[in-house]
């Protein structure tokens, strides 16, 4: 899923103060599960900016949204009607929640409301890590399960480099070291052999290099 | 130290540009920029430009400084992240480099390395106040330098942009002249209307507007701009006139020199020559000046 965290409200207030009728607006999927910009945190944010409004003495509207998602045309389109009551939507969806919308509604501000962090695993609530950085081309049959571009801090796809310590990164010793991972995982599945072949030499144009990137798929669409 | 003293005293700059070659061998690089070393003020040292892999801007430089030659290298943000294009700029002046050109850099998807990964570590402006801060005696970690560099700071600007309004193209232009940017190399030029809107509304004397005049080698080359580079203009009288010509490569040449007399003569300040392989054409483009 996608990971996001949530803004400081001082950021988010930054963003609104001079507006006067915002909807607050959440997406029931991904940062639901992560608990950034779910119902809850939709009623627990318009909440505290209700409040911090009412100490300012300004009188703003704050009213409250969920989505299904804000990935899909289909449920953006359900606040059309209500869209021209706002002169401002904070969406605390993921960073394509928020394009998506603005995307759509041209006339109307849309802040973004969390920050999109990584795709990632829940290890136990309140503990999200990243698993994935969509680089286009999964190279995951080689390494047994694990990515070294998304776990590795230098991206490296050939082994540990020199800063692999006991297990360790050299970036925080509290980070595992993917290839000792990889290695691990390997030496219990028995296929250590593959660690000795060499991976081919990355295409990255697959990845952002190749700048934003699409999947089409005309069977599909017809 | 020339291309300074050119520009502080108003004088017309000439500026070459000498790519570096797609290996070792320097030898032609260093012929074609020592038969015009008298005429050129300072060579303009392309870094790795359509993302074509070759040898480094920096290094093509020191080979020219080396022999007398005055250069302006070229630093993308597409290659290298702060520390290294810090590393550089530093490396750049202590080897006697002066000049340098910030730029963004094409990406590689246009080059021959498209599965290459860039960088965009920072950006221009960004690129532009690192320059600043060097120059000021601190990196962008602002730590304190021994010894600051002291550069002459270029950019680019599209001049003749279509689907751009002069203004923006002024505003973007004028953003990077607070951050530092003291000269501006603008695409190809083959007739001064095509720049007009932008030329009315700039200082192009304050602002040191240097025109690129691209050394046409056949009929094929300036129709294929014609139809194909957006942002130049190519007249069809100038295309007529090649057709008609009996010698097309003297005729690109004479059609060279002859805009390189008139931005002269139009009180640019300075022109940038760009020869594409054909650097030995240079004198004789050079000859009317």
């Amino acid at each position: 899923m996608i990971v996001a965290d949530k803004k400081p409200i001082e950021e988010i207030i930054e963003e609104i103060k001079d507006h006067e009728k915002i909807l607050i607006l959440g997406c029931n999927e991904c940062v639901t599960v992560c608990e950034a910009g779910g119902k809850k945190e939709v009623g627990v944010l318009a909440s505290a900016l209700r409040m911090y409004f009412l100490n300012e003495g300004k009188e703003v509207k704050i009213d409250e949204v969920t989505l299904e998602r804000q990935c899909d045309h289909e449920y953006l389109e359900e606040i059309r009607d209500s869209m021209d009551q706002y002169d401002a939507v904070v969406s605390i969806a993921c960073g394509v929640g928020v394009q998506f919308m603005a995307e759509k509604y041209h006339d109307t501000p849309i802040y973004p409301g969390v920050n999109t962090c990584f795709m990632g695993v829940t290890e136990k609530r309140g503990l999200w890590t990243e698993r994935c950085q969509a680089c286009g081309e999964c190279i995951l049959a080689t390494t047994g399960g694990i990515c070294p571009i998304t776990r590795c801090a230098k991206r490296v796809l050939n082994g540990p480099c020199g800063g692999s310590v006991r297990g360790s990164c050299e970036i925080n010793k509290e980070i595992d070291c993917a290839w000792q991972l990889i290695v691990d995982r390997l030496k219990s599945l028995n296929r250590l052999d593959d660690y000795e072949t060499l991976c081919p030499l990355k295409d990255w144009s697959t990845d952002r290099a190749g700048g934003p990137r699409k999947v089409v798929r005309e069977d599909l669409q017809q | 130290m020339q291309l300074k003293r050119k520009f502080d005293a108003g004088e017309f700059a000439v500026l070459a540009e000498m790519e570096p070659p797609k290996g070792v061998d320097v030898s032609k690089m260093v012929t074609h920029a020592m038969r015009v070393k008298g005429d050129v003020d300072a060579f303009v040292v392309p870094e790795m430009s359509n993302a074509v892999m070759r040898m480094s801007s920096l290094g093509g430089a020191v080979i020219l400084q080396n022999k007398g030659m005055e250069t302006v290298i070229q630093l993308n943000c597409r290659d290298r992240n702060r520390i290294a294009l810090q590393a550089d700029l530093l490396a750049a002046f202590g080897c006697g480099v002066t000049n340098v050109m910030a730029v963004t850099g094409e990406d590689p998807s246009y080059g021959d390395h498209f599965q290459a990964r860039s960088v965009y570590d920072i950006d221009l402006l960004e690129l532009l106040g690192a320059i600043r801060g060097l120059q000021e005696g601190k990196d962008m970690a602002g730590i304190e330098l021994s010894g600051a560099p002291e550069f002459l700071v270029g950019s680019t600007v599209n001049a003749g942009a279509k689907g751009k309004s002069p203004e923006l193209v002024i505003e973007e232009m004028n953003k990077e002249i607070k951050a530092g940017v003291q000269f501006f190399i603008s695409p190809p030029l083959f007739d001064l209307s095509a720049i007009e809107p932008f030329t009315k509304k700039v200082d192009i004397k304050k602002a040191k507007i240097i025109p690129t005049v691209l050394l046409l080698k056949s009929l094929g080359m300036a129709r294929y701009i014609m139809r194909n580079v957006e942002d130049v203009y190519v007249p069809d009288s100038l295309v007529d006139r090649i057709r008609k010509s009996s010698d097309k490569v003297r005729e690109c040449t004479l059609i060279a020199s002859e805009m390189v007399s008139l931005l002269k003569n139009e009180g640019f300040s300075g022109v940038h020559i760009a020869t594409l392989g054909w650097e030995n054409k240079l004198p004789e483009i050079l000859e009317r000046i």
